[in-house]
């Protein structure tokens, strides 16, 4: 769950609330530029507006790229004031990244794994899913965690890596995209300055100021469902599965999800009656007394936070504009069931950075940032559609649509076939990205961080801002990779053999030791397989030739291609 | 795609007397019920979804077509 609580969300509520114990969230000094007392403008190359999860999740690649950046944030903590509980659940995908931005282990050992999430109508467990079943990637298929915990890890990660500047309580308040570079205004509690930018990320979140100032529509649609949230930290011992409720009987016959995060706090969610007044619903006594009828009697309970919220959905017709290229809740928002609005963040940061850095570095003509729109958009829209779908099961708008749900939930209660009908939240897996004008035939698999051989992953081997080219060699004495790296001169990519498991490795070569990159592309021998930084597939050629191996490596990167 | 429309139900009379017996009593919402459950498990039985949607589709256009004076 990711709840989104943006202008939808009725009134922020300053935190901790009397009566709550809060969380405890860092502050960082403002930062006050020379620019601001000299009046001149500052020029940078890349600028990204909003140190939230997306913003924070750039910098740090950008950093790991080498490449320099001004982080502009109008606040001076994370997570965001007065509505500190947000995303919670963290997909292996955002696992995975997190992994070779060098905060995974951080995030693991503060919070709770877990693959298990079961649906309950009344009573009874109406469908199970178990995520570990297939998992062969080096990280778990879930961690529950604080958002602002991930945001704080990243923040240090950041400031470790020395390249970007973090500049707390600079707002943005002004923006003029020219041709040759953007103009921002940006205000700080000493004064104003000015920065002209080759490139500026809005990573500014639901509300953007950037998103606004330049006249984009987002096509909001808000929900009339509304929920609270109510995160509690109690004794009573709870397996770390995702519970979902589609009509709670402690919750007169609504949905609840119920779902631990770190320091042993339970992410508790309740739909509240449509006709009931969401500020009453979100007092602490009427909290109080619905986690009581929740936990039972006898259970001692703290409230951490508590807060009404509402969804919306907003999607940009175009992420790339020009100089100006959006991200996040910036570039889409959607309802939190299924865990796709963080997560989308994450990877929306994931497939920017590298294009980014081999177009900043010469290696890339620009076209390639085109890609980040067309891939990106196509994913916004996939869980819009999908988050949606899991929202009006949650929320039925009739007297049918509440019936027909009945009648499925009543079939599920006793036949398998009607489970998979039941949805409480479709939960997010890497979106394919049908269109992309950088993905040739055989691509399109996301590949998962799977082992390579001697300890290594395969987020290891695609280290560095080029691709991975894999040959798979027909024998021990196929040494075609040799041929294909230098018909790819030039390109910014490695080539190395890929053997089967149990095969010996060639040296440099890599080894598929689950056998699972081979089954997912899918390959085999004399096939040539072009991977991503952000590990997904961008083509296939099958018994290579080394000119059709270095062709797709080009086309991969749009090498070749004008604008 | 296309659809059968052209007769296919093995003892279509038995169907239909079928549907109309085990309605029998019911409520107005409890016989609503009956034909949900029946849809389910029908289009379990077909399982394709370009058959199921092309279904939808035609279920759709009949009603637009009965409105019609």
């Amino acid at each position: 769950m990711t709840p989104s609580s943006g202008p939808g969300a009725p009134g922020p509520r300053a935190q901790p609330d009397a009566g709550t114990t809060g969380y405890a969230l860092p502050t960082y000094p403002a930062v006050i530029p020379e620019a601001v007392r000299t009046g001149a403008a500052e020029r940078h190359r890349v600028v990204i507006v909003g140190a939230g999860l997306t913003g924070l999740t750039l910098a740090a690649d950008l950093s790991l790229r080498g490449i320099e950046a001004v982080v502009l944030d109008d606040d001076d903590t994370v997570g965001v004031r007065g509505a500190s509980s947000r995303g919670m659940v963290y997909s292996q995908k955002t696992l995975e990244i997190m992994d070779r931005l060098g905060v995974f282990g951080r995030i693991d050992a503060k919070g709770v794994q877990w693959s298990v999430g079961r649906t309950l109508s009344g009573h009874d467990v109406v469908y199970t899913f178990d995520r570990a079943r297939d998992s062969r990637s080096k990280q778990p298929p879930f961690c529950n965690i604080q958002q602002y915990y991930v945001e704080w890890y990243l923040v240090e990660r950041v400031v470790e890596l020395g390249r970007a500047q973090l500049r707390w309580r600079n707002e943005v308040v002004g923006v003029e995209a020219g041709a040759d570079g953007v103009r921002l205004e940006v205000a700080t509690p000493e004064g104003r300055y000015a920065i002209v930018a080759d490139r500026v990320v809005d990573a500014g979140g639901a509300n953007s100021f950037v998103r606004t100032a330049l006249g984009l529509d987002s096509h909001p649609a808000r929900s009339e469902d509304r929920w609270c949230i109510c995160d509690v930290r109690f004794s009573r011992p709870m397996t770390a599965e995702r519970w979902t409720w589609v009509d709670a009987p402690f919750n007169g016959g609504r949905a609840v999800w119920q779902h631990v995060m770190a320091d042993e706090v339970w992410r508790l969610d309740y739909q509240l009656d449509p006709d009931s007044d969401p500020a009453d619903a979100a007092s602490l006594e009427v909290a109080t007394a619905r986690v009581r009828e929740h936990l039972g009697p006898g259970i001692d309970f703290e409230l951490v936070w508590v807060g009404p919220w509402q969804y919306r959905t907003q999607l940009l017709d175009e992420f790339v504009l020009g100089r100006v290229l959006f991200a996040g809740d910036a570039a889409h928002v959607m309802s939190p069931f299924g865990a796709r609005g963080g997560n989308s963040g994450v990877q929306d940061a994931e497939n920017l950075g590298w294009k980014l850095a081999l177009v900043l570095g010469g290696q890339a003509p620009e076209v390639l940032l085109r890609s980040y729109s067309t891939e990106r958009r196509a994913a916004a829209a996939e869980n819009i559609r999908i988050t949606t779908q899991s929202a009006r099961f949650l929320a039925p708008r009739s007297e049918f649509e509440r019936r027909l749900r009945t009648a499925a939930i009543d079939l599920a209660r006793r036949h398998p076939f009607a489970r998979t009908m039941v949805n409480t939240g479709r939960l997010t897996v890497p979106n394919e990205y049908p269109g992309s004008p950088v993905i040739a035939q055989g691509g399109g698999a996301c590949l998962p961080n799977l082992p390579v051989g001697e300890g290594r992953h395969l987020m290891d081997a695609v280290a560095g801002n080029g691709l991975l080219g894999l040959y798979v060699p027909r024998g021990p004495d196929d040494r075609s990779h040799h041929r294909i790296a230098e018909a790819a001169a030039g390109v910014p990519a490695s080539v190395v053999p890929l053997v089967p498991a149990g095969t010996p490795v060639p040296a440099g070569g890599l080894a598929d030791a689950s056998g699972e990159i081979l089954r997912l592309v899918p390959a085999g021998p004399g096939d040539f397989i072009a991977v991503r930084p952000d590990l997904y597939c961008a083509g296939v050629v099958r018994d290579a030739s080394p000119q059709a191996a270095a062709d797709l490596l080009r086309f991969a990167l749009a090498i070749g291609e004008t604008p | 795609m296309t659809i059968r429309l052209d007769p296919n139900i093995e003892d279509p009379d038995r169907f239909y007397a079928e549907i109309v017996r085990r309605n029998e009593g019911l409520s107005p919402d409890e016989s609503l019920d009956f034909a949900l459950r029946l849809v389910f498990l029908l289009a379990n039985q077909i399982g394709r979804n370009d058959v199921l949607l092309s279904c939808i589709e035609q279920a759709a256009q009949e009603r637009r077509a009965g409105d019609r004076p």
